[in-house]
């Protein structure tokens, strides 16, 4: 079962040049900020989105 | 032969009758006296035996001790000066003390006024009852594991017709594989909800199903959840690891749909393990209270760290793909997919194809022990506290102030209600505006979190403006007027 709301897209926000989180957009058009952050679930749930062949986009 | 007198001696040969006195100054020796009718004391020099010599059945020896070997029926007072004993079982003091080493009942045993046992409980006025646990665990307060166990909580606030969501804090409703996504809402009580209302309960979880025009398929489910971080059970007092260490889960339930009610329970520590669980049929639109004992296991794992360590679930549906191995319903075993829940349950499809179907869950409590005790009601505010962790919500005036970076950068830090589970994630439900103090607001055109400067402790966001709200490198600000954002740190 999923535990966990599939992605949809993930674009960096960056400041003074500096990834400082990753916009995500879930399946469902939920948009969240999720900071760098291990202990984060939304932030494993990226780095499993990532680790599947995924890839943000990168920030403005 | 006639009376004969001899010398001092005098044979009689026949029976004798005196109708006087008879008195004998020597030792008076006889036999087969079938009755003794003594209208004085009775003396015995060297004690009583009553039965047939030897194993006589009663005696009282000259040094006062009294053996009766058969039952003794005492119709008065016994007055006892020292202790009586029953075998070696039972000793009744003199000074007032009982000992039974044996099993005593008794269908009701008093304590002066004050203390009353019997088999409907104990009744303790004065200062009550004094112990050092109970039901084998703590006697503090915050026995539950689960938090907003009575769905009280719901920063998030209203329902919701989504595949999954939150329908109140910390507790989480999934579906995949519907054909019309499900509601998932709180429901008010009121004094008709027989059960659950005479406890204090005056919210319940609810999901309501759509129509599920396809059928249960292999790949459908509808669960609610609630996870729990794996601090809490490490340093829960659960022997977790013995298998006569129990934890205890009791809730209130009411399906619209007569079904069996059951899920399972999975570890994330260690090799995962699950638990399946079934506490029998309800019938349908009835209050009925569940409990379910759950034994610890050798192979059961919770490290002591803010991540997840364990999860309650409550089945709606599952699809075959989910029931086609082997559930081992009460017991611990490597999770497994396929077989999270046994095959054939009563309503589990019944349920799923009643459009509009319900299922209503509250006052549910997880505890360490093998009994469940009484819920406990928390204020509001110690409940929010709980919740605040994993959740907050932040839409007040004037919500966080900060230095201008330039025109268009800028960042503001606060502080959450409370420390949170781990730096946060951010849902923006409004920019709302920005504001050098003493000029205009500007609106504010994106507002993101600054992992930099953010942790459990403290959030930094970086603030988005257009050009020309006057601000400038070290101007201080404030951010608010409409900004509305919700912080997450869920497991």
């Amino acid at each position: 079962m999923n535990e966990t709301k599939p992605i949809k897209s993930a674009k960096f926000v960056a400041s003074y040049g500096q990834n400082e989180s990753v916009i995500i957009t879930y399946e469902d058009n939920s948009v969240l900020g999720v900071p760098f952050d291990n202990n984060n679930t939304d932030y494993q749930n990226y780095l499993d989105w990532v680790a599947a062949g995924n890839t943000a986009e990168a920030a403005d | 032969m006639a009376v004969q007198i001899s010398g001092n001696d005098i044979t009689v040969p026949r029976d004798g009758t005196f109708s006087r006195n008879v008195s004998i100054a020597g030792t008076l020796t006889y036999e087969d006296v079938t009755n003794v009718d003594s209208i004085g004391l009775v003396t015995a020099r060297n004690g009583i035996e009553v039965g047939a010599s030897p194993g006589v059945a009663a005696s009282i020896s000259v040094d006062g001790n009294m053996i009766v070997s058969g039952i003794t029926t005492i119709g008065g007072v016994v007055n006892a000066s020292s202790d009586i004993k029953v075998g070696s079982g039972v000793t009744v003091g003199k000074d007032g003390d009982i000992f039974a080493t044996g099993v005593t009942t008794s269908s009701t045993v008093k304590v002066g006024a004050a203390v009353t046992i019997s088999e409907s409980g104990i009744e303790a006025s004065g200062i009550g009852i004094t112990c050092g646990n109970l039901n084998g665990s703590a006697l503090s307060n915050r026995r539950n594991l689960i938090i907003n166990g009575d769905f009280f909580i719901h920063q998030r606030q209203g329902a919701g017709t989504l595949a999954s969501m939150y329908l109140a804090d910390r507790w989480y409703g999934e579906s995949s594989g519907t054909d019309e996504v499900p509601t998932w809402s709180r429901e008010s009580l009121s004094s008709s909800d027989t059960g659950p209302w005479e406890e204090g309960f005056r919210i319940a979880g609810r999901v309501t199903n759509g129509n599920q025009t396809s059928g249960l398929d292999a790949g459908d489910y509808m669960y609610m959840n609630q996870t729990i971080e794996a601090n809490n059970l490490a340093q829960s007092g659960w022997n977790y690891t013995s298998s006569s260490s129990y934890l205890t889960l009791s809730f209130w339930v009411r399906s619209s749909v007569a079904r069996e009610i059951g899920g399972y329970i999975r570890t994330y520590d260690g090799t995962a393990q699950k638990f399946v669980w079934t506490v029998g049929d309800v019938s349908a639109n009835t209050w009925t209270k569940k409990v379910l004992r759950i034994p610890g296991n050798s192979n059961l794992q919770f490290d002591t760290n803010e991540n997840i360590g364990l999860q309650v679930q409550w089945r709606m549906s599952y699809g075959s793909n989910y029931t086609s191995g082997s559930a081992n319903v009460g017991s611990w075993v490597t999770l497994s997919n396929a077989d999270l829940g046994q095959d054939g349950a009563t309503g589990n499809d019944t349920w799923w194809t009643t459009n509009d179907a319900t299922y209503d869950i509250t006052g549910v409590q997880l505890e360490v022990g093998s009994q469940p005790t009484a819920f406990e009601h928390h204020t509001y505010a110690e409940e929010l506290f709980l919740c605040q962790r994993y959740y907050g919500r932040y839409n007040s005036g004037r919500i966080a102030h900060g230095v201008a970076g330039s025109s268009t950068e800028s960042y503001c830090t606060f502080h959450p209600y409370q420390p949170m589970r781990a730096a946060p994630s951010i849902t923006v439900n409004a920019l709302g505006k920005v504001v050098k103090e003493g000029t205009a607001w500007y609106d504010i055109s994106a507002l993101n979190i600054n992992s930099s400067g953010t942790d459990q402790y403290i959030v930094t966001l970086q603030v988005m403006s257009s050009g020309g709200n006057g601000m400038s490198g070290t101007n201080a600000l404030t951010i608010g007027n409409g900004t509305d954002f919700s912080l997450t740190a869920e497991i």
